[in-house]
């Protein structure tokens, strides 16, 4: 019976307080070196709290960031060091900051000039000059900004012991605070390191150390820029230079300009690959007669989509159509339709490729969030600058923007193909090529065909910054708006473009799409 | 290595042979593997110097042709790293590997996809169906990856169907089928090539305890109809004990047993396999011939006549054996095949025998 009760304690004791000692307060004492008692107190008075349970670790209070630093919790540092700066900056600024400086100093020079320009509109009195009426009023101005300052100057000297009371009220809550959330960071802590036991325990010299020398660092350069009147600008102001700027920008220019005359064969022949299919698409879209296009966009819809994506896209074509943007859009989508079958056609193998290879995709992603997160303004430059201004320049600066959504969404739809799936499959003697097409892309058709989705409506959105270097269509007719601030213009356009979004993703989507919406 | 009593059926050449078959996973697995060699330093060692993990340590074993040979070992034993060694979905450190007596590890690419579109199916036990096609279409997919045309290949793929009786679901997809018919459709899709091996990996594991009795009955059946050469295995020495001809139990890597469900259960190798089937009915897997004594010693004692005693084969279980000595006081006398007395059970024997700590 004893040696159950004995057992039985380890489970109950790691939250009741006042068991005897277990493997639990053992590991506490090991974790915390100094001051074990006071720790396994407190560890346990937290544990067993479902809320907020007061503690309050009185080293941590006098210490501040010195303890964070000795017991490691580098985070909780900055929280504590930030904390007392703010204290201690209200009062330096109370105790030795030229408070109202600014003030007096104006006030003197004000006083300055009022006296001249009284001494001058007396001058004028006596010449009995026809501007002497107007120097007095100046002069008396000059006189009421003057005290105006002064008093300003001395409420500042005023608020010197007020910011004293601040700071120092400021720097006891401050450390209140400190001593009650330690126990806490340091039990979080604790928790970690038993799971993992070559994080630090105990005290570090090293870390004291370092603390030390971080406040050191910080709090007196703080205090002296917010305390002294004028600080010296190397203070606010980064030290930078402007020519080294200048330098690598002209480095930059250079480089585009030896790309440019260089590399001119390549971007023709891209240029050129880029148009056909842009023409080919303009003709079929443009050039066949409007019934027949429209009756096939709407066939396709159905048979696609089903019948109500059908007569939304009935109804949306009609919008375009009697409000005159029915060549516009035509333009628009074949414009838009040959940048979307760019990036599909060149995402889908590159996002096959590092979904297989893990190097492949550590030097892709990177690649992949600079296209997504540079503003499109920045890669027109090049862009004109190697393609010229046009269609294909504009289809090319839509790419950059298009691509990275369905080579992503590529490598995450190969990357959720069971492994236990292809392992089947190579179990009963499939190839590689049989894997590919059989296995990985039909499971990982769904994802694919939301990133092609996702690729449509991106290059929709460039569409009107494409038309900036003279890509024509409803971008065009926005642009138009913008300038002329023509806000109806602008939202008929913007609808357009909308709606030839949506018929696409409908479309493109299918069935399961329309299901799921 | 043990060689087993082989339950009757008929001993053939080897199907498949694993000779010194390791597997150390991580990227100095060679190094590792000839440090155990060398030194014999154990597992944990190797992960700490190595970083390496020791999947399957020496395994040495044989199958022959239509037996089902049972692998048993709880999870992370490394039963199923050693079962996918054979169709060499994964790649031994070190041994050779034969089927038919020919090295697995020469193939070269093309002749490994033949072996396994030809010769080995393979059962999983998660299933592993492709979502996007229907039953028949799964079930059709070894026969499509050897190039067969798709009507051959769907009438193979029916007939095959038919065998785990699911006629009537080909146009299904997998996910409208329960899980216990989903497994069938998993063995179909194995039979599907006629392959001479059959790898079930836990095929049954994780279906409902009901189903997976009928399931074992069912492909009991069918193994003693296509008498393949089965690969089975499982976490539970139940099961293992109702399907396997002989059993392999593995610890750790380590085959530590190979026997008839028989030698296990009334030899544990060691305390591990002796635990393991402690909890085992003997009734109907221990055997006249393994507990009786010698007639001679039985005699030399003094024991009563031998005259009216009953008579039984040497494969009477223990639960036939108490209904005859229910009807006697005395002993009862074995006999071998040839109607010769081998043996004799006393009731002392009978019970010890029943209660398994004679062994």
């Amino acid at each position: 019976m004893a040696t159950e009760v004995e057992t039985a304690i380890p489970t109950a004791g790691t939250n009741a307080e006042g068991a005897q000692p277990t493997n639990g307060d053992d590991l506490i004492a090991e974790f915390a070196v100094e001051n074990a008692d006071h720790y396994v107190r407190q560890f346990h008075k937290i544990g067993a709290t479902q809320s907020y349970a007061f503690t309050f670790n009185p080293w941590a209070a006098l210490l501040g960031p010195l303890w964070t630093g000795a017991r490691s919790l580098w985070g909780v540092f900055w929280l504590f060091a930030l904390a007392e700066m703010l204290a201690i900056v209200q009062l330096g600024r109370g105790l030795w900051g030229e408070l109202g400086a600014e003030q007096l100093e104006r006030a003197a020079k004000l006083t300055a000039r009022a006296e001249e320009r009284q001494a001058a509109a007396v001058q004028a009195i006596k010449d009995a000059a026809t501007n002497a009426e107007a120097l007095q009023k100046s002069a008396e101005t000059l006189a009421k900004a003057a005290a105006n300052a002064m008093a300003n100057a001395e409420v500042a000297l005023a608020q010197g012991p007020r910011l004293i009371v601040i700071g120092l009220v400021l720097l006891v809550l401050v450390k209140l605070a400190e001593g009650m959330i330690a126990d806490w960071a340091l039990e979080r802590r604790f928790s970690q390191w038993r799971a993992d036991r070559t994080l630090r325990a105990g005290l570090s010299h090293a870390g004291f150390i370092g603390a030390g020398i971080l406040m050191l660092a910080m709090y007196p350069m703080t205090i002296y820029r917010f305390t002294v009147a004028n600080p010296p600008e190397m203070l606010t102001t980064f030290p930078a230079d402007r020519d080294l700027r200048i330098a690598v920008s002209e480095w930059l220019d250079k480089g585009f300009d030896l790309i440019t005359v260089n590399g001119e064969a390549v971007f023709d022949s891209i240029t050129f690959g880029v148009r056909v299919l842009l023409d080919a698409l303009e003709t079929i879209l443009v050039g066949t007669p409007w019934p027949v296009v429209m009756a096939v966009i709407v066939v396709l819809a159905w048979r696609l989509a089903g019948p109500r994506v059908a007569v939304f896209t009935v109804a949306a074509l009609a919008y375009l159509a009697f409000l005159g943007f029915w060549e516009k859009s035509m333009s628009t989508v074949a414009l838009l339709g040959a940048a979307a079958f760019i990036c599909i056609a060149i995402g889908i193998p590159v996002g096959i490729w590092c979904a297989k290879n893990k190097t492949a995709f550590t030097i892709v992603r990177p690649i992949l969030d600079f296209m997504q997160t540079m503003p499109a303004f920045v890669y027109l430059i090049p862009v004109i600058a190697f393609f010229g201004t046009g269609k294909p320049p504009g289809i090319l600066a839509t790419l950059v923007f298009g691509m990275p959504p369905v080579i992503r969404l590529t490598v995450l739809g190969m990357r959720g193909v069971p492994a236990s799936v292809r392992e089947a499959a190579m179990a009963f003697g499939a190839n590689k090529r049989y894997l590919l097409f059989k296995v990985d892309l039909p499971l990982a058709m769904p994802s694919i065909m939301t990133g092609i989705n996702q690729t449509i409506l991106m290059c929709l959105s460039m569409v009107v910054i494409a038309s900036l270097i003279g890509a024509k269509g409803l971008g065009e007719d926005v642009l138009e708006a913008l300038q002329y601030a023509a806000e109806g213009q602008g939202m008929l356009a913007g609808f357009a473009i909308l709606f030839c979004a949506m018929i696409l993703d409908r479309i493109v989507q299918g069935r399961g799409g329309s299901a799921s919406n | 290595m043990q060689n087993g009593f082989m339950g009757g059926k008929t001993i053939d050449n080897p199907v498949i042979e694993l000779r010194n078959v390791w597997k150390v996973f991580g990227d100095r697995a060679s190094e590792a593997l000839a440090a155990i060699r060398s030194e014999g330093i154990g597992k944990a060692e190797v992960f700490e110097r190595f970083d390496c993990v020791v999947g399957v340590a020496d395994a040495n074993f044989e199958v022959r042709q239509g037996e089902i040979f049972c692998v048993m070992g709880l999870s992370g034993s490394g039963k199923s790293t050693l079962v996918r060694h054979i169709n060499r979905l994964l790649e031994p450190t070190a041994g050779e590997i034969l089927i038919n007596g020919t090295d697995v590890m020469a193939k070269g690419e093309e002749e490994l996809r033949l072996l396994r579109a030809n010769q080995i199916g393979m059962v999983f036990q998660n299933i592993a169906l492709l979502p996007h096609r229907t039953v028949r279409d799964n079930v059709a997919l070894p026969l499509e990856v050897q190039g067969m045309s798709k009507m051959e290949r769907w009438d193979v793929a029916e007939r095959s169907l038919a065998i785990v009786e699911l006629t009537g679901w080909e146009d299904k997809f997998a996910h409208e089928l329960s899980g216990g018919m989903q497994q069938r459709v998993g063995l179909a899709r194995a039979l599907a090539a006629d392959p001479d091996i059959l790898l079930m990996d836990e095929p049954f594991s994780a279906l409902d305890p009901l189903i997976r009795r009928q399931l074992q009955d069912q492909f009991m059946d069918l193994s003693a109809r296509l008498k393949k050469t089965t690969v089975f295995i499982t976490h539970d020495l139940d099961e293992a004990i109702r399907i396997g001809d002989r059993i392999a139990i593995m610890k750790d890597g380590v085959i530590v047993q190979i026997g008839t469900p028989e030698t296990i259960v009334t030899q544990p190798a060691d305390d591990y396999v002796a635990d393991f089937v402690a909890g085992i009915s003997r009734l109907k897997l221990v055997f006249a011939h393994s507990i009786m004594g010698s007639i001679d010693a039985y005699k030399s004692k003094g024991g009563n006549s031998l005259d009216t005693a009953p008579r039984v084969t040497e494969d009477t279980d223990l639960d036939n054996l108490i209904d005859v000595a229910v009807e006697t006081d005395g002993p009862i006398i074995v006999t071998d095949s040839g109607n010769v007395d081998i043996g004799i059970i006393t009731k002392a024997d009978l019970l010890h025998g029943i209660q398994g700590g004679k062994g």
